[in-house]
């Protein structure tokens, strides 16, 4: 029984966004993980819905810190339809809501990860990189630039949420496993293009056959251009599929490798 | 030239907030090109930031911060190779194979430790819950941010404060005895990127769009050729004819982007197109809700 018949008002979902915009993750731990973060930027709403020092508002913060984990980008969907329920149900619905939360984070956590943890960065990240490289700061601003709009997009979804609800989730995903699809296309083939672009590094030896010398650069370059850095990278690709091998190792055992193979002169800068 | 007492303010303080910036409101100033730029400001030269900011992206290209799990700061790692190659002289490809890849390594470490600190305010709350003390459930929540700019302030002042000799000497017998370690740590810095492009690819679904992936390198591996040969060309008839004053300029790498959304767009067609196909094609569909539009709109004909 929930003791008022609180609706949201445009003022608590600003309040929402507001929090979840500025401070979720901020209590990031090992144990629960987004947890707190997740209490924490819906407490003033459960606070009315439920009012203060009330058993049931205990309840519910206690059902509100458990384990959660879910992306950053998505996180008040799952608070707006979980807010929703919570208003029109009350507290019978804490079971609910529960499934509701452990069902969706890992659907959106994946999600998520795919576009906004590792597809944008990839993209607009190479972009930003590679006018950096050459002292242009343009495409850090627009890097920027972009992720403004995206707060705009997470500003969005929280009442969207609220409003659609349950029926959000099912009618969403043919759209977002379209976008994703295409989304990774781009990306597979952006990284194609930075490979040719990006790793300047040619073969330096060369072989001596009495007075002829033969540049090997010269000769790769005549089967395909950049082929060493295709190479290199299938390489690093080839290794991080290994057992017991993670990011941090792989760089650096490229570093070492690049230092001793560069000190034998059997690679160079290009 | 050496590093002021308020560049190494500054540049602690942006090192805290970049790494709450990621977590909350991702602005992405919390990326090792932002890093990069923003340090090179500080220190008075914004182009060489820049330039080891870039070249650090390219290295973490494809490392996100996956299920909550630890990863390289470079962001970190950018800023004090930027301070020691601005304030103290460092050559840039040197100051990224040698400072900021292992200090962005090295700060693991702190991330786990913050991780780790956070539970202690996490229980807090669960015993400020049984109390009903709103507020300072509150106030413990946002006390997290503390532990995470820590984990990454204190040991980017630590470096800036008392590193800054041992670089130096560092920097100057590198110039002198280990100058093939210094060809070495260069063009290991022009390798690193690869290894950003082989971590996404291990997240990027390759198996299922490797012909772009060949159509991406290719094209843009001959074009990238053409125009470097034809630009080198025009350079050198610039310099005889001096009637010849054609602009050359680098490839543009958005012109290749927009190929790659233009595929991109396609396959989302495709991919709606499908979707739809399945929707109104099989009366069986798997999705309860499009089963009961159908069994709505046979009612309504009936009607």
């Amino acid at each position: 029984m929930t003791n008022s018949n609180y609706k949201l008002t445009k003022q608590d979902f600003k309040q929402i966004n507001r929090r979840s915009l500025f401070t979720f993750q901020l209590g990031w731990n090992y144990e629960r993980m987004q947890n707190t973060s997740y209490l924490y930027i819906m407490l003033p709403q459960i606070r009315k819905i439920y009012g203060d020092n009330t058993d049931e508002l205990k309840q519910v913060m206690k059902n509100e810190t458990q384990f959660f984990n879910t992306s950053n980008f998505f996180n008040t969907i799952i608070t707006g339809t979980d807010l929703a329920i919570q208003e029109k149900e009350g507290i019978k619905s804490l079971e609910t809501v529960s499934g509701l939360k452990v069902g969706l984070m890992g659907s959106f956590a994946a999600i998520g990860d795919s576009i906004f943890a590792a597809l944008i960065p990839a993209i607009f990240g190479a972009i930003a990189a590679n006018m950096a490289v050459a002292g242009n700061p343009t495409g850090v601003f627009l890097w920027v630039a972009v992720n403004i709009g995206i707060m705009y997009f997470r500003w969005r979804q929280l009442e969207f949420a609220y409003k659609e609800g349950v029926n959000l989730v099912t009618r969403m995903q043919a759209k977002l496993s379209a976008l994703t699809d295409a989304a990774t296309l781009l990306g597979v083939f952006m990284v194609g293009a930075l490979v040719a672009t990006m790793i300047n590094i040619k073969i330096g030896t060369v072989i001596h056959l009495g007075d002829l010398n033969v540049v090997l650069q010269d000769k790769i370059d005549m089967i395909l251009p950049k082929l060493v850095p295709a190479a290199i990278v299938g390489l690093v690709y080839w290794m991080l599929g290994r057992k017991n091998m993670t990011a941090t190792r792989a760089i650096f055992i490229v570093l070492f490798v690049s230092i001793a193979l560069s000190a034998l002169g059997v690679i160079a800068k290009g | 030239m050496g590093i002021q007492w308020w560049q190494i303010l500054l540049l602690t303080l942006y090192a805290g907030y970049q790494i709450c910036d990621e977590l909350t409101i991702n602005s992405s100033a919390g990326s090792a090109v932002f890093a990069g730029f923003i340090s090179g400001v500080i220190m008075g030269d914004m182009k060489t930031g820049l330039m080891i900011g870039g070249a650090m992206q390219l290295t973490v290209l494809g490392v996100g911060t996956f299920g909550g799990s630890s990863r390289i700061d470079a962001n970190s790692g950018t800023v004090l190779a930027t301070a020691f190659s601005v304030g103290l002289g460092m050559n840039q490809n040197q100051a990224i194979s040698a400072i900021a890849v292992p200090v962005a390594a090295l700060l693991i470490q702190t991330d786990i430790i913050a991780r780790f600190a956070n539970t202690f305010f996490a229980h807090r709350i669960d015993k400020l819950i049984e109390e009903h003390k709103y507020r300072a459930i509150e106030r413990n929540y946002l006390y997290g941010a503390i532990p995470w700019a820590l984990s990454r302030a204190l040991p980017v002042f630590l470096a800036l404060t008392f590193g800054g000799g041992l670089v130096n000497s560092v920097v100057s017998y590198m110039n002198s005895q280990l100058s093939w370690l210094a060809t070495g740590l260069e063009t290991a810095g022009a390798v690193l990127p690869a290894v950003g492009f082989a971590i996404l690819l291990r997240y990027l679904p390759v198996k299922k769009h490797f012909p772009y992936l060949i159509i991406g390198f290719v094209l843009t591996a001959i074009f990238a050729t053409i125009y470097a040969a034809v630009g080198a060309l025009g350079g050198a008839v610039t310099g005889v004819a001096k009637n010849f004053t054609y602009n050359f300029a680098g490839l543009p790498m958005l012109g290749i982007a927009l190929i790659g959304f233009g595929f991109a767009a396609i396959e989302y067609k495709r991919g709606m197109d499908k979707h739809e196909a399945a929707a109104t094609a099989a009366p069986s569909a798997t999705k309860q809700n499009v089963e009961l539009d159908e069994k709505g709109e046979i009612e309504d004909d009936e009607l």
